[in-house]
């Protein structure tokens, strides 16, 4: 597959899964656009992987965290660095999405993969660097806490 | 809730928040993604040297050596359906070009660019320079095209990015319809150039041209 024809296919699809782990259009169009950049320069690594686009929303999701870090340490949190909230777009007002952004990256990685982009659990190891019981296990204990903070989701054992 | 009804709820719930995306579309160009593809690797590549540099100096004054220290270059072949770049270990790289498929320019650009070879690729478009840097010749020479095991002639050239005088670029322009092609090359001055749509006459001076079979200077 040539860079351009898999640009084409596969932005929209990472900038709406990267969109919903942070809920910010601009900085996950930004995002998106950097993990793109990378996959570019590595083309000739990333052009053979299963799920290209998994490799891209990865790089996407780490340059997020790494930004936040930088943040954190030049300036002293304050109102203005929190984090945009959602309501830049109106179909952003889901409860799984905005309980997902609170998860620990890690976890938001194993989400990501295996839940939005359908990866295996070794595909997702694989592409993580972690064993494939630790990527079951940061899954577990994110369906866990999106299910604790969620009650919609108990209720519905309730209703069926 | 069982754990694989859980599971299956949030997969559910997040698939319904992603389609419901739809109208959510990507609005940064192509061309905007490699532009900033090529530029991170410039800066990754002066971190490099810079980093080399900095060992190499080292390791002179440890056992007092003075003189020149060469870099490695990797050598290798990236063959895809539109192209075979085949890297020598002297730095020089040979492009041969498969007529019948269609070239990516994106992809062509990075892998050169992987290469040492700071490239320009357009397809259906041309860049030049007024006036042209000179010294093409040392940098690109033609050879005559062979037909391999496919039933059409393939181009091929041979680049040597040591011979680029500083501030240039290789501009490769490409031009493909039912199966031919012409493929031109010149060097073009970072930042100062202009693109036409229009074939360069396989004569123009500055410029090589291959067109199938045939090379021009």
């Amino acid at each position: 597959m040539e860079f351009s024809e898999f640009y084409e296919s596969a932005r929209d699809e990472c900038l709406r899964v990267v969109l919903l782990n942070v809920r910010d259009r601009l900085l996950a169009e930004e995002l998106v656009a950097e993990g793109f950049a990378r996959a570019w320069m590595s083309w000739r690594k990333v052009r053979h992987l299963q799920v290209p686009q998994a490799w891209v929303v990865r790089v996407a999701l780490n340059v997020n965290v790494s930004r936040w870090r930088r943040r954190r340490r030049e300036v002293a949190l304050g109102s203005h660095d929190r984090p945009t909230p959602a309501g830049q777009d109106a179909v952003m007002s889901d409860e799984v999405p905005a309980a997902l952004v609170r998860r620990p990256l890690r976890q938001r990685e194993v989400v990501t993969l295996r839940l939005l982009l359908d990866l295996d659990t070794e595909t997702t190891a694989g592409l993580l660097g972690i064993a494939p019981g630790t990527v079951s296990a940061h899954l577990h204990k994110a369906v866990a806490a999106l299910r604790s903070t969620i009650p919609r989701l108990d209720d519905q054992e309730v209703r069926t | 809730m069982s754990d694989d009804t859980a599971l299956g709820t949030v997969r559910e719930s997040l698939a319904s928040a992603r389609d419901s995306l739809t109208a959510v579309q990507m609005r940064t160009p192509l061309d905007s993604i490699v532009r900033n593809g090529r530029a991170a690797r410039r800066r990754h590549r002066l971190l490099a040297l810079a980093s080399t540099g900095a060992v190499a100096a080292v390791a002179a004054l440890a056992v007092g050596l003075t003189g020149v220290t060469g870099s490695a270059h990797r050598a290798g072949t990236i063959r895809t359906a539109a192209f075979i770049l085949v890297s020598h270990s002297d730095g020089t790289a040979t492009l041969t070009i498969n007529p019948l498929v269609l070239l990516d320019p994106g992809t062509l650009q990075s892998d050169l660019d992987q290469d040492g070879i700071p490239a320009m690729v357009t397809a259906g478009s041309f860049c030049s320079s007024d006036p042209q840097p000179a010294g093409l010749s040392d940098v690109v020479s033609s050879e005559p095209a062979t037909s391999g095991s496919g039933p059409v002639a393939e181009p091929t050239i041979t680049i040597d990015p040591a011979a680029m005088p500083a501030g240039t670029e290789l501009s490769f322009g490409n031009f493909q319809a039912a199966g031919s092609q012409q493929t031109s090359f010149t060097l073009v001055s970072t930042g100062s150039y202009t693109c036409t749509s229009t074939p360069p006459a396989l004569d123009a001076s500055g410029i090589i041209t291959l067109a199938n079979s045939r090379a021009v200077q």
